[in-house]
């Protein structure tokens, strides 16, 4: 019957394009970067898996690149199956840490605060050497008449204009230079338009400081330094304006019960194994460069006794 | 006086003269050049192999939670549709006052963002995937809710009055005499639900497990151009596919057949139907199962998080005139814009096929860009500002409604507007008042509906500055303070509610009259 095949043809083949567009997730050659089984499955198997995230402040193919190369790494030290996990915004990364769906995070100073208060007894592991001390970098239109200072008092040239931050919980794009802000006796509701924006990442804000949709900005010196670099920040156009003084940022914490899931002393492994990286590894040498780092270093969160304060000032942190 | 209803669809273009009046001085053009990448870049999308495979991975990802967070919204949204709607109760109970309460305590759900909650439904039952699934049905299921019982209510009543004289039970009446005038619009509301199941869970970024979203959001915010257009384009792809699909699917269930005889016979519908329902039911549990979404997950209760005492003083010092005042201006002027263009446009292009066509792949890839990209692209050239928010959320959602109205209107027929080209007039006026004219109620109330969803949307176009009670929001859901996220839900229920009372009062005054009341109710079925 040609015929009633033909009638029945568009609405099979909709479900098949369905079917087939859905078929890749079912081949573990083509798997997408997210884990297939849920962490709920993950945790019933008898093996323990080591579930890693990070907050997402880069490029996705670049996050992409990065923790499936640290979950391997850490894989081979440890001898347990290390999952990367990635997640949608920072909030997410710190609720997700909180529910005990990710055991180990890359936080940034104002997240890894709030996933400790949330998660009491969480640990600091390690932080690179970089984090001890983080700047941010405030930055200008070149046509917007703003002139770089050396005093933080000279941050009140910013009243008035159009000013916008990263991400809301970003600790460089916001967190403290929003406090350097503060002490300079500029509020946000100085900037023109009663509010500043925020841009949701340091490369956007870098993007419409340049463009002039912003007269100013901040970002953290790293993606700075990186945009001059390989030239997607144009000298011409946009300008540091200054550099804020330094304040510890990312660390990685881990949950409280990996002894307990993973055996005695993992915890104390874990941050080993984490410290031993060295450039001289050709696996290791990527990490650390991808990190933007030299190496790891030990963290106590006695350092982000600052971050806490700022936070709880300015209401980041209750 | 009234307007007739073609004019009064193009009334909210009006809002075009206040907007072009201030473009000029929000105005910068500073980023002309990051345009220029951008539009470079559509035509050479990054090839590579590992960015398309995890794009590949991401659209599955992506599809199988759409389509899973659509079954469940259209069951959750018929269960709750029967149950707000007021012809159901009077005939059950004989009182409508349960209909009235539930349909206005579903604002809740309905005003909240699917992003919103998402990240709500993460802090209650953890990294899951039923999360995402959840984040959509939810929302969406309480929209379809609403649409539902509008169609309920709006179905004529005498084939119930009669088989309730008749002395047939209750539930057995209504199903015989709503169920089966119910089926068209709920089959082309479905299919246009599974658009927008789509859509959302593109902007959505599913938890846990990337998905485009997760990339289209990372590369948007990274300006990798070539990395976001690899994405964009299949995208594109694969939303035309499913609109075409659907809209057939449309037509070849809800037309009558114009040669009579030459379809294949009764009950063809009917078994297609069936077939492809069964066809659904194992589809849904491969892809549940694929993506690791479990039932077992909604019984997993994480602890709670500590909750600080509430500062119910600080919620009070927030500036509600200011973030309301703000929010309603923004909706206002966006679903002005969407609802007015897509006509205008189309009567502009009129006499020229050429330039309908370059209308048309406009309009899909406003609907393709989120809102968040739209707004990016704005901010390369327009200062930021409640102007420019206005823009992206109007110029998005006037790709999703001006493919309504050319749908629509298509089915509208074209013998009206043939017959006025015949007896002379021009092009644009044979548009205006043969094809337009019959469908402009009907396009007019669902631009309300959509008014709601800019209403939602005023969360993701935070980029551009201060956005009113979105950009609150967002603010708040990052301090995890729960006092002002509760007071800000609040608010959103009571504007759409305010929204939804303005509009149904507005269409039920457009409609006088029993009979054009049944003429829209068919109307609205063709038209969703």
């Amino acid at each position: 019957m040609p015929f009633r095949l033909r009638s029945a043809a568009p609405f099979t083949g909709l479900i098949a394009g369905l079917a087939l567009a859905v078929a890749p997730a079912l081949s573990p050659a083509v798997a997408p970067t997210g884990p297939l089984v849920a962490p709920a499955a993950a945790q019933s198997t008898s093996q323990p898996v080591l579930r890693i995230g990070a907050i997402p402040d880069q490029k996705p193919e670049k996050l992409n690149r990065l923790y499936p190369l640290v979950a391997g790494e850490l894989s081979r030290q440890l001898g347990v199956k290390v999952k990367y996990v990635p997640v949608v915004d920072y909030a997410a990364a710190v609720s997700a840490f909180r529910t005990g769906d990710l055991d180990l995070v890359w936080f940034g100073g104002l997240t890894g605060v709030q996933a400790r208060l949330q998660r009491p007894g969480a640990k600091v592991l390690a932080q690179r050497d970089i984090d001890v001390s983080f700047h941010s970098v405030f930055i200008g239109n070149v046509r917007s008449g703003l002139r770089p200072f050396n005093q933080q008092k000279g941050l009140t040239t910013l009243k008035g204009r159009r000013f916008t931050f990263g991400s809301e919980s970003s600790t460089s794009g916001r967190l403290m230079p929003q406090y350097f802000l503060q002490q300079a006796g500029v509020k946000l509701s100085d900037f023109a338009g009663g509010a500043p924006g925020f841009s949701g990442s340091h490369d956007a804000t870098i993007a419409l400081v340049q463009s002039g949709a912003y007269d100013a900005g901040v970002v953290n010196e790293q993606v700075w330094r990186a945009s001059l670099h390989d030239g997607k920040a144009n000298r011409a156009r946009v300008q540091a304006l200054w550099r804020s003084p330094g304040y510890p940022d990312y660390h990685w914490i881990a949950q409280p019960d990996l002894d307990r899931r993973f055996g005695a002393g993992f915890t104390t492994k874990l941050q080993q194994a984490i410290l031993s990286w060295r450039p001289s590894d050709p696996e290791q040498k990527q990490i650390l460069s991808l990190f933007g780092a030299q190496q790891f270093t030990k963290a106590s969160p006695e350092a982000y006794g600052r971050i806490e304060q700022v936070g709880r000032s300015i209401g980041k942190i209750r | 006086m009234r307007p007739a209803p073609p004019l009064l669809m193009l009334l909210p273009a009006l809002v075009l003269l206040p907007v072009l009046a201030l473009l000029p001085s929000q105005w910068h053009g500073g980023g002309g050049e990051l345009i220029g990448r951008f539009l470079l870049a559509a035509v050479q999308p990054s090839l590579d192999p590992v960015v398309l495979r995890s794009i590949m991975g991401g659209l599955a990802v992506t599809l199988g939670m759409a389509f899973l967070g659509w079954s469940a919204s259209l069951v959750l949204g018929l269960v709750l549709g029967a149950a707000s709607s007021r012809t159901v109760w009077s005939t059950l109970s004989g009182h409508r006052w349960p209909a009235e309460a539930l349909r206005r305590l579903l604002a809740i759900p309905r005003s909240v963002h699917e992003l919103i909650w998402g990240l709500i439904l993460l802090q209650l039952l953890g990294l899951q995937p039923v999360v995402a699934v959840l984040a959509i049905a939810l929302p969406f299921g309480a929209l379809v809710a609403r649409v539902i019982a509008d169609l309920l209510d709006t179905l004529p009543t005498h084939t119930l009055e009669a088989l309730r004289g008749g002395g047939a039970p209750a539930p057995a009446a209504l199903l015989t005499a709503l169920g089966p005038p119910l089926l068209p619009g709920l089959l082309s509301y479905g299919g246009y639900r599974l658009e927008c199941a789509l859509r959302s869970a593109t902007l959505l970024g599913v938890f846990g497990l990337g998905g485009l979203g997760t990339e289209l959001r990372l590369t948007m915010q990274s300006l990798e151009f070539r990395e976001l257009w690899s994405g964009l384009w299949l995208l594109l792809a694969v939303m035309l596919a499913l609109e075409t699909g659907v809209a057939r699917l449309r037509r070849r269930w809800l037309m009558p057949s114009r040669l009579g005889l030459a379809g294949g016979g009764v009950g063809r519908r009917g078994r297609e139907m069936v077939l492809a329902l069964l066809a659904l039911v194992p589809l849904g549990l491969v892809v549940a199962r694929a993506l690791g979404v479990e039932a077992s997950a909604l019984l997993r209760r994480p602890p709670l998080p500590a909750l600080p005492p509430p500062d119910w003083a600080a919620v009070a010092a927030l500036p509600w005139p200011a973030l309301v005042a703000g929010t309603v201006v923004l909706t206002l002027v966006a679903a002005c814009l969407a609802v007015g263009l897509a006509p205008l446009q189309w009567l502009l292009v009129a006499p020229w096929p050429a330039m309908k066509m370059l209308m048309r792949l406009g309009w899909a890839l406003q609907r393709l860009w989120p809102p968040p990209l739209t707004a990016l692209l704005l901010l390369f050239l327009l200062q930021p500002g409640l102007l420019t928010a206005a823009l992206a959320l109007g110029l998005h959602n006037l790709g999703i409604l001006g493919r309504l109205l050319l749908e629509s209107a298509v089915d509208s027929g074209a013998g009206r507007q043939q017959a006025l080209l015949g007896a002379g007039s021009g092009p644009r006026q044979a548009l205006l008042y043969g094809r337009l004219a019959p469908v402009a109620n009907a396009y007019l109330a669902y631009g309300a509906y959509r008014a709601d969803v800019m209403l939602r949307e005023t969360v993701v176009v935070g980029l551009v500055g201060a956005t009113g009670l979105g950009s609150q929001l967002m603010e708040s859901l990052s301090s995890f303070a729960w006092d002002q996220i509760l007071a800000l839900v609040a608010v959103y229920a009571l504007l759409t509610l305010l929204g939804e009372e303005i509009s149904d009062r507005a269409r039920h005054r457009l409609l006088e009259g029993k009979g054009q009341r049944e003429r829209e109710a068919s109307q609205l079925n063709t038209s969703y």
